[in-house]
């Protein structure tokens, strides 16, 4: 008791003032939720994914309840890397909050074009490369789920850009952890996990896919058990590695339990838009937590579960 | 625009029809900023599944009471939990949100047009129009539910002095038809009118339609499912025809739900 513990974390060359970031696509360009959140208090904030020319998306319907969960097909709506820079960035960074930029592409060309431009931008923290968007006719996941692409796009964004690199993937791949492995060697700094999981809803009585794309990607507390095993394995193979946890936290105890299994921080997605505070109370949950347990840093509680 | 998450206190559940409630709510922030047309988030109980928050149209607000009320039916598991809320208990509530209806003042007959559940906005823009109308400007109200049960807003209507006129799917009251076709008679009498409309999208369509047949302004307030309404997930997703020409997806949440009918593009 009474230790008042130290919440920066540092993963590879990145350092947060604390391990709670809002995940891409959770938070918008991160300006939307300025009138209900003090978002210069969260540990990062990472944007929607950006693409090197504005994305419509998919047609609606795009979203869709499912048990504890949700399913989308947004399909990387976005007004593009350029208007993020431009328009957002200056507002953004006057916050002081790091800014990690989530990129999204559709070859590997596309990807590289905009890390070299978010690398030439200023007030940017790091680099989140979305390898694992399921709503993408091209690109995307396809490069998540197989180990040579992998590693060929995240080297080429590697020679992109020298901003920390966090690499996302995708719980589809078949081996997730040679992926995560083939990541790490191309240059990745540190690894996310775990993306949206694939899956579809019916309308039985209108006989109907519940979304214009059929396919969506599952996110919210149901697929927190899944996620959290995913990003256990990786840590276990891969105990050197920065990881951030990410699939299903709604509460400050959900963030905790992926410390205990081996996350340097973790990102709150789906709970956003239920609880635009949840960040904020996730991030003095953790704070009283380790001060009622004796832990004096995020650190110090990392991977600290007990065997039997 | 500020938008509030409060924890409202829940003041009365009204019994409006078989089934059917207003809930009034305590909440001096939204209810002193909401505007005709917005909505609110609302969360009874802090669930898995449920997950998402509903929307729920304002149906009418008092700025001096500091109360807000919200029309509900209860069918499934949210409506439920939220009509087991006891007076005095609170919901989480986030608002006010989104675009609101804005009356054409060039208009002297300004007819609101309601189909299905699309009543409630309606109820709130004739409350706060029906004061600011000059001797020549006329209010009508045109309803159309699938029974009589179900209709809503009536009587407001009427003590407001409006001109009422409501259809029946079944023909157990008014008009045997649609609502659609009330509108289109409506629009035979050459006053210049203004339309606001909210309803079933396909209604929405047909209102669309009949006022860019006769070039009367309208504007409609349009359902999409919505996970976070304060403009983040952009699921709620609406294609509208851009003024620089193309087309794009925007937010109900945000640059909606209303929107002016010639934006919105039908599919």
């Amino acid at each position: 008791m009474g230790v008042t513990p130290d919440l920066r974390v540092s993963l590879g060359r990145l350092t947060l003032p604390n391990p709670v970031m809002v995940a891409a696509g959770a938070f918008g360009y991160g300006l939307e939720y300025r009138d209900l959140v003090d978002i210069a208090q969260l540990g990062a904030i990472v944007t929607r994914s950006l693409t090197l020319a504005p994305r419509m998306g998919n047609p609606p319907p795009r979203v869709v309840e499912t048990p504890a969960g949700m399913l989308n097909a947004i399909g990387l709506q976005n007004d593009g890397v350029d208007a993020f820079l431009l328009e957002i960035l200056p507002q953004l960074r006057s916050y002081g909050v790091p800014i990690i930029a989530s990129i999204a592409g559709e070859t590997v060309e596309e990807y590289t074009h905009v890390a070299s431009k978010i690398d030439r931008a200023e007030g940017v923290a790091a680099v989140e490369l979305n390898l694992s968007c399921p709503n993408q006719a091209r690109g995307g996941m396809e490069f998540g789920i197989e180990a040579t692409l992998t590693a060929q796009v995240v080297s080429a964004v590697r020679q992109a850009t020298t901003l920390p690199l966090i690499v996302k993937l995708s719980p589809n791949a078949g081996d997730l952890v040679s992926i995560a492995a083939a990541a790490v060697e191309a240059g990745a700094d540190a690894l996310c996990l775990v993306n949206t999981f694939p899956g579809v809803a019916v309308d039985a009585r209108e006989r109907r896919f519940r979304l214009a794309t059929k396919v969506g990607g599952l996110s919210g507390p149901a697929i927190k058990p899944i996620a959290q095993y995913h990003l256990w394995r990786v840590h276990q193979a891969l105990p050197e590695v920065p990881l951030i946890g990410v699939g299903g936290i709604s509460s400050a105890e959900d963030a905790l339990e992926y410390i205990l299994l081996g996350a340097h921080a973790v990102q709150i997605g789906t709970a956003n838009y239920i609880h635009p505070t949840l960040a904020l109370e996730v991030i003095e949950g953790i704070r009283r937590y380790l001060s009622e347990h004796g832990f004096d840093s995020v650190e110090a509680l990392r991977g600290a579960l007990l065997d039997s | 625009m500020q938008r509030y998450e409060v924890a409202a206190t829940v003041v009365e559940h009204q019994r409006r029809a078989p089934n059917q409630y207003e809930l009034i709510l305590h909440a001096p922030p939204i209810a002193q900023t909401a505007m005709p047309g917005q909505f609110v988030m609302l969360r009874p109980l802090p669930t898995h599944a449920p997950l998402w928050r509903r929307p729920y149209s304002i149906l009418r607000a008092n700025p001096d009471k500091g109360v807000f009320s919200v029309f509900y039916s209860v069918q499934g598991t949210f409506t439920e939990l939220l009509s087991l809320k006891p007076i005095g208990s609170t919901v989480q509530a986030l608002g006010p949100l989104g675009s609101y209806f804005q009356p054409v003042r060039t208009a002297k007959r300004h007819i609101l047009v309601a189909g299905g559940t699309g009543a409630p906005p309606l109820c709130f823009l004739a409350a706060r129009l029906a004061p600011t109308l000059q001797p020549d400007e006329r209010l009508w109200f045109l309803i159309g539910a699938r029974r009589s049960d179900l209709l809503v807003g009536v009587d407001e209507f009427r003590a407001l002095g409006a001109e009422v006129r409501i259809a029946t799917d079944d023909g157990s009251r008014g008009y045997k038809g649609y609502v659609t076709d009330l509108l289109q008679q409506a629009l035979e009498e050459p006053i210049p009118s203004a339309v606001y409309a909210c309803g079933p999208n396909p209604m929405l369509q047909v209102v669309s339609r009949v006022c860019r047949e006769r070039g009367v302004p309208c504007q409609i307030s349009v359902d999409a499912p919505m996970p976070c309404g304060i403009g983040v997930c952009l699921g709620c997703a609406v294609k509208v025809a851009l003024p620089e020409g193309g087309v794009w997806y925007k937010r109900a949440c945000a640059e909606g739900p209303v929107f002016r009918a010639e934006e919105v593009i039908w599919e």
